[in-house]
């Protein structure tokens, strides 16, 4: 069952076309992972899905109502926006008590609610300090934990670990990943950091200049984007991994090879890997190895074309950082 | 945070991420099933506490409250009576009283209105240049909700920082001319009170509609100049130069809430002062007349605001 259906919606700002007939559905309970360029259309989308917007063409629904109808879906659905603000002079704890209040939580639940999310989202000590002293990154925190007040069926989040330290964004993919487990909540998120939707979704959706490019399971993007593996060695000396990479040059299951000093980058097919790395065991020392499978990266290459001026580059880090610790490597045995 | 549990990870932020599960949290938390069951234990008074104007304007309170307008609006008007009243009411002489209600309501015509458009240029646009008028705007309110319950907030504030501030004027004119003139003296204090909702109302109107802070203020400071001199200098002049009749002396004086305010002010003294108020007795209005006047630029204004902020481009 769909619990977002867009169909063929369009939005323009003046003369900026920010959304061309997109049209997109989501399942209850998947996490959808959204990313694109900047300007692509992610938070417009966002914000018809709230009904903080009305489309210019197209139908938007969501739990199988309109959003811009009432404030049906308002009460089932939470958002974060990306520039979320809150007034200085309030408290965290006041923050979340307005939003507890406004979603009508229970009176004799509130405090404890209330607590319970400021531990969740790491805000406890800070729960009685003034938000104006907040740092960008308790800021999004208390953006994340007004999202959470209340039951959701639908939460919307706009690039939530956008400023986050890493304890952030590792409190932030905890609740998550304990939703996506436990509960049948429908996550939709933006982020720049494909390693983070790689993680944390089961669909990811790709869009460009305001349409989607490209969407469906995460794994099946990822294959679809290259099918060939990347193999990283270190050896023991430059003139040692010349003599290897002489070698694997010969090697029919190698598609390509290079050298940098005493490391080689191969690239292979996958099933080929594991041979080709006890072939070069058996003929040198290896210091250290690494199996990087296609990423996300390849995918959003691939839907938006590799020569669009706005990579996300500082995604590409993020996302081979992410890679990195995920995939097989280290010493060979 | 997968096993439910209760310990916690200190972070470098200070704070303590709990191992709680969200799931069990929003489970255990409250649901809005609960919330529906409960309610109908809740008392009324208790149910429109928390209904979302309410709770919009209880918040709207507090934030004026802490940013210490409410104080300097009290101290301003508290000074204001209270040199007044010192000052024309100290005096000897039989119509001492009267001037000092016609001099609150010569001055009252440029401090009400500016104190009320500075109160409420930014209700709109400074929750959307902050970020949280978008977040507000996602909960289960409508639009025209947020902005009357804003309103609503901003105007208890104001409303009652000046009627604090009358106080020391009430006082004083209860010392000098004795309990019999404080009824009078109330009537002009509720009359401005009453015109500072109607312009708080005109500022949050503009706070709807402009983009920025800036064009907000720049707006309210040309609609303060309009009403508090502008105004009044047109109307006179027409008046003056085409022989108007009654009707249009009573449309100019209902078009403008200051306007509205000197007339309720004066119409508390035998003695009326000069300018526009000269011409008062031929424009055949009345004080139920004039305040109905008032309370319609409190409501219009809003609703107006309450219709475009579906327009707010966000």
């Amino acid at each position: 069952m769909n619990v977002i259906e867009v169909d063929g919606v369009s939005k323009a700002y003046g003369d900026v076309q920010a959304l061309d007939g997109l049209s997109l559905s989501v399942e209850q309970g998947a996490t959808l992972g959204v990313f694109g360029t900047n300007g692509a259309g992610k938070t417009t989308l966002f914000k018809l899905l709230v009904g903080l917007n009305r489309p210019d063409d197209g139908s938007v629904s969501v739990a199988g109502a309109d959003p811009t109808d009432g404030t049906a879906v308002r009460e089932r659905v939470r958002y974060l926006p990306e520039h979320a603000g809150f007034p200085p002079s309030l408290t965290g704890r006041e923050v979340l008590r307005f939003h507890a209040r406004m979603r009508s939580v229970p009176r004799e639940d509130r405090a404890h609610h209330v607590e319970r999310i400021l531990h969740t989202v790491g805000l406890a000590d800070a729960a009685d300090r003034r938000v104006g002293g907040y740092s960008n990154g308790m800021n999004r925190r208390l953006g994340l934990g007004t999202a959470l007040v209340g039951e959701p069926a639908v939460l919307i989040l706009d690039e939530p670990t956008a400023g986050l330290d890493p304890d952030g964004i590792r409190a932030f993919h905890e609740v998550v990943e304990s939703l996506a487990a436990e509960t049948d909540v429908t996550i939709v998120f933006s982020s720049h950091a494909l390693g983070e939707i790689q993680r944390l979704c089961s669909e990811a959706v790709i869009i460009a200049d305001g349409r989607v490019a490209t969407a469906g399971p995460v794994e099946e993007l990822r294959r679809a984007a290259a099918d060939e593996v990347t193999v990283s060695l270190s050896l023991a000396s430059e003139a040692v991994a010349s003599d290897a990479a002489t070698d694997l040059g010969d090697h029919e299951a190698v598609s390509s090879v290079s050298r940098a000093g005493g490391d080689l980058t191969v690239t292979t097919a996958p099933t080929d890997a594991y041979d080709l790395l006890t072939a070069v065991g058996e003929g040198y020392d290896i210091d250290r190895f690494e199996v990087r499978e296609p990423g996300l990266e390849a995918a959003f290459h691939e839907a938006v074309g590799a020569d669009d001026g706005d990579d996300p580059g500082s995604d590409s880090t993020a996302a081979a950082a992410e890679a990195a610790t995920e995939d097989s490597g280290g010493e060979p045995a | 945070m997968s096993d439910g549990g209760s310990s916690a990870d200190p972070t470098p932020d200070g704070g303590v991420v709990a191992a709680d599960a969200p799931a069990t949290r929003l489970h255990d938390g409250g649901t809005e099933q609960n919330a529906t069951a409960a309610g109908t234990d809740d008392s009324a008074l208790a149910r429109l506490a928390d209904s979302s104007l309410l709770t919009i304007a209880r918040r709207e309170y507090r934030l004026a409250v802490r940013s210490r307008w409410a104080l300097g609006v009290a101290l301003l008007f508290g000074l204001f009576t209270t040199a007044v009243v010192q000052f024309g009411a100290s005096s000897v002489g039989p119509g001492r009283f009267d001037a000092v209600i016609a001099t609150i309501a010569e001055l009252g015509v440029y401090l009400v209105p500016l104190t009320a458009l500075a109160v409420g240029y930014d209700a709109i646009v400074g929750a959307d240049e902050r970020g949280s008028l978008e977040l507000m705007l996602a909960l289960p309110v409508t639009k025209g909700r947020v902005v009357v319950g804003t309103a609503v907030g901003r105007a208890a504030v104001l409303s009652g920082a000046m009627l604090l501030g009358f106080v020391p004027g009430a006082l004083l004119t209860v010392r000098y001319i004795g309990l019999g003139s404080v009824g009078q003296y109330a009537a002009v204090a509720l009359a401005a009170v009453l015109t500072a909702c109607a312009m708080l109302g005109v500022a949050v109107l503009v706070s709807t509609v402009a983009r920025t802070k800036t064009h907000a203020l720049g707006a309210a400071l040309a609609i303060w100049l309009w009403v508090a001199l502008l105004h009044d200098l047109v109307a006179l002049g027409a008046v003056a130069g085409f022989d108007l009749g009654s009707g249009a002396i009573a449309a100019a004086i209902l078009l403008n809430p200051v306007d509205c305010f000197r007339v309720l002010a004066l119409s508390q003294v035998d003695v009326v002062a000069g300018g526009f108020g000269s011409v008062l007795a031929q424009a055949g209005l009345t004080v139920p007349m004039v305040a109905a006047a008032l309370v319609a630029w409190v409501v219009v204004p809003i609703g107006v605001a309450a219709k475009l902020i579906q327009r707010r481009r966000l």
